[in-house]
């Protein structure tokens, strides 16, 4: 019994350990600013007719940056607006950019909303960018 | 063209025994004079929070992807919910009481529709009966206008040519460059008044045409039964009709768009039709088209009968703002000074609701042309004077001063005094500039492209002579243009900014229905798709992540048209999440902010006004999602909310159908893929 207890409370400290690992957010420096460049490149080619120059907003596509924007995302993940980019973004052919265009497409707006970069790039599997949450305020 | 055409369908039965009045919504607006109004009160204040969803429709699969932009309001007659949806824009029926799909049918147009203007699901459909024969009638995004029968979802046949009319033909005009690729569409329900159907016409955006030639957005009017074009209306006149010389040099011959892209509304009594006609070519730049341009940004009151024109009223000379009139022109029979006056409300981007006697086109209140800024743009022609009404008061911010800008600190409105430094700033009517690096790199305006009141428009209670309107109140567009490239246009200016190059701009609706090409996905992406450089240089028009304009961001105004007075004016939308827990603002006490955007529209009852917000949230009262409001309709308070998984994206509609009171809704955006959500009360003792 004894050392069942010790087993159980041994298991709970690693997961409690692994989901501190995995619980992360766009504050712990979730991508690098050489990615940020690289999706700046993409972001101009394939993202400003609609979105506006630095994703500000078009006539009718929303603004990427700012308050309207991030209370949209607040309490989903990097993944859920990855995913929402594979499936729509451009929206005349979503099959054009890659998943690394993608990703470094987020890590530009992720800059342009004041998230810190770090030392790590942005994953390109939506899996694991759904363990970063989105959150306006740190 | 090849045309693959699918119907599923399955019997409808549907019993009248329950019908009463006022329980059906026959047409987009709920009537034809667009009120989105309906007599109920079995969900009112005591009880409205309460509702629980009867049964959602997901959209997902009516098209080859998921749409985000799900924008319809259904229909409901004797029991059957029918709608636009899905990426293919499909018609569908579905069962009101349990959701359940009836039929659907979608048209695949090919090149076609992949070339069309506007596609997704559009906004509606129209439904018509003549006591026996009942049909739904949607245009495809291909513009082909579409008759199905009501019960089946089959195409009629003998309407048009198998049950389709196509609305490149027969236009008083060869749509160039050809009927496969030619530019014109319409995204709107088509309205069925006296056995006459209505389309008008959408084309791309405006701010960066590809010529200052283009096709003309004319108005048909087809017979119901047989498809057959009874009447068409110029909205740019032609040579020896009324207006063709306030074109001059010529212009009304090579100059397109003015179409009626938004809904339209009918006084069948009367036997009048007002049309809300958009910006002729060029948001930004008349240079091409010299003259006030009528019937651009005019309300136009036709005959149902012969397409004739009665009367009309500019709003705007010479368009410049990309105002359109963007909504539904609102029928409301008023008393003024103890006059009874059958009138037309019109909300508008600009934030202006003009208001006319809906016979006689005679302004119910004076509305004095007043003086505006001339631009200095080479080549522009500009209308000295607009026409601006003395009652009732603009709703909503349509100018930008100082006294608009963030103000929650003084350290804010000073950053933000700093960021428009070098944009030009003024009223309403402040013209667009020719954009300079040093300044002015644009006019900065509110109440132009996005309103304001954009296509959802108002909705109006009969009872109390009360116009109830949403308005986006910090949707800022900055203005500006750059002498265009040969390869992107042959006018001489469209919209761009200083160091950018000039790109082209596109909307939501291009390139984006089922019909557009997916290509297979190629290694390292195709890329180059449109050549490098950034499209408006308008970067860091947010203070510190906060909007750049002050609270309200939205609002919803009762305006009383008896009066021309606004009753009440309250903030819509709970306060954003990032404002709420913005660092910079801790400790302060923030009241509600309402939300930007600006498609929301409202619905009446017996008590209540209904609007769902247009942004998620996530607050101690509630999880992650968006509130459906209600506000107690005397006096604008909030009386009760129930939540959404995601904004409103289309206007709500209400039923009676079985004892039981419904509100339908089309929610999209962000993560969430389009979805109708139907609301009721639980049943007694659950």
């Amino acid at each position: 019994m004894g050392r069942y207890r010790t087993w159980v409370s041994a298991a709970l400290v690693c997961a409690a350990a692994a989901l501190a690992q995995t619980s992360r957010s766009v504050w712990d420096g979730a991508f690098t600013e050489d990615q940020a460049r690289r999706g700046g490149s993409v972001a101009e080619k394939e993202c400003v007719n609609c979105h506006g120059a630095a994703l500000s907003g078009g006539e009718e596509a929303p603004a990427l940056e700012g308050a309207g924007f991030l209370s949209n995302w607040n309490g989903l993940t990097v993944g859920d607006l990855f995913d929402r980019i594979r499936k729509s973004m451009p929206q005349d052919d979503p099959t054009r950019l890659t998943r690394q265009q993608d990703a470094d497409v987020l890590a530009y707006i992720l800059s342009l909303n004041r998230f810190p970069a770090g030392k790590t790039e942005l994953s390109t599997q939506s899996e694991v960018l759904k363990q970063i949450k989105i959150e306006p305020a740190k | 063209m090849q045309l693959d055409r699918f119907a599923i369908g399955l019997a409808c039965v549907v019993s009248a025994a329950f019908a009463q009045p006022g329980a059906d919504w026959p047409t987009y607006g709920g009537d034809l004079a667009s009120s989105k109004y309906r007599p109920l009160d079995q969900i009112n204040a005591a009880n409205f929070s309460q509702l629980e969803i009867a049964w959602r429709f997901k959209t997902d699969n009516i098209g080859n992807r998921p749409e985000y932009k799900l924008e319809g309001t259904p229909l409901m007659v004797k029991g059957v919910v029918y709608a636009t949806a899905g990426s293919r824009r499909a018609a569908i029926a579905l069962d009101a009481a349990t959701g359940e799909l009836l039929w659907v049918h979608g048209e695949h147009e090919g090149e076609r529709g992949a070339a069309a203007p506007r596609q997704l699901s559009g906004r509606g459909l129209a439904y018509w009966s003549d006591g026996k024969e009942e049909r739904i009638l949607y245009v495809t995004p291909g513009y082909r206008l579409i008759a199905l029968d009501a019960k089946t979802g089959a195409l009629v046949s003998t309407f048009g040519q198998g049950g389709a009319v196509d609305l490149k033909l027969d236009d008083d005009q060869t749509i160039e460059p050809d009927l496969t690729t030619g530019e014109i569409g319409f995204q709107g329900a088509p309205v069925v008044a006296r056995d006459t159907v209505i389309v008008g016409a959408a084309f791309r955006e405006g701010m960066t045409p590809k010529s200052m030639r283009n096709n003309k957005g004319y108005v048909r009017g087809f017979d119901v039964r047989t498809g057959k074009r009874l009447w068409i209306f110029h909205t740019i006149p032609l040579k020896n009709e009324l207006g063709y010389d306030t074109w001059e040099n010529g212009s009304a011959e090579y100059t397109g768009n003015t179409g009626v892209w938004t809904q339209i509304s009918v006084d069948e009594q009367l036997g009048l039709v007002y049309l809300p006609v958009e910006s002729p070519t060029g948001d930004y730049y008349g240079g091409h088209r010299p003259g006030a341009n009528l019937f651009g940004e005019t309300l136009v009151c036709v005959d149902l009968k012969t397409g004739q024109r009665k009367w009309h009223f500019q709003l705007v000379h010479h368009p410049l703002w990309d105002m359109d009139i963007s909504s539904a022109p609102l029928l409301a029979d008023i008393t003024v000074n103890g006059r009874a006056i059958k009138a037309v409300a019109q909300p508008t981007k600009q934030g202006i609701l003009y208001v006319f006697d809906r016979v006689t086109g005679k302004p119910v209140w004076p509305i004095e042309e007043k003086k505006v800024e001339r631009g200095s743009v080479p080549g522009e022609w500009y209308s000295p004077t607009q026409p601006i009404p003395s009652k009732p008061p603009a709703y909503a911010r349509n100018g930008v001063s100082i006294d608009d800008l963030i103000d929650f600190t003084p350290a804010l409105r000073d950053q933000a005094r700093t960021q428009i430094a070098r944009y030009k700033i003024g009223p309403v009517f402040t013209p667009p500039v020719e954009s300079q690096a040093a300044g002015p790199i644009a006019t900065l305006t509110l109440g132009t492209a996005s309103g304001g009141t954009n296509w959802p428009g108002g909705s109006y209670d009969p009872e109390t002579h009360t116009v109830y309107v949403y308005a986006c109140n910090s949707c800022v567009t900055p203005i500006s243009l750059l002498p265009a490239p040969k390869d992107i246009s042959d006018m001489r200016y469209v919209a761009g900014a200083a160091g950018q190059p000039v790109r082209m701009r596109t909307g939501p609706g291009e390139n984006t229905g089922a019909d557009s090409p997916l290509p297979a996905r190629t290694p390292g992406g195709r890329g180059g798709a449109a050549a490098g450089g950034g499209g408006s240089g308008f970067g860091g028009l947010s203070v510190q992540g906060l909007p750049l304009i002050k609270p309200p961001y939205s609002t919803i105004s009762a305006i009383k048209l008896d009066t021309g007075e606004i009753a009440w004016q309250i903030p819509h939308g709970e306060t954003p999440d990032a404002i709420r827990n913005h660092a910079a603002l801790n400790g302060l006490a923030i009241p509600r902010t309402g939300q930007s955007g600006y498609n929301i529209g409202t619905l009446i009852t017996k008590t209540l006004l209904i609007a769902g917000d247009g942004q998620v949230t996530t607050t101690d009262a509630h999880p992650r999602g968006a509130m459906l409001r209600a506000y107690d309709k005397a006096s604008g308070k909030e009386v009760g909310s129930v939540w959404m998984p995601a904004p409103q994206s289309g206007s709500p509609m209400t039923y009676m159908w079985r004892g039981k009171q419904y509100i339908v809704i089309a929610v999209s955006g962000g993560a969430y893929s389009g979805e109708y959500i139907a609301f009721r009360l639980p049943d007694e003792g659950r």
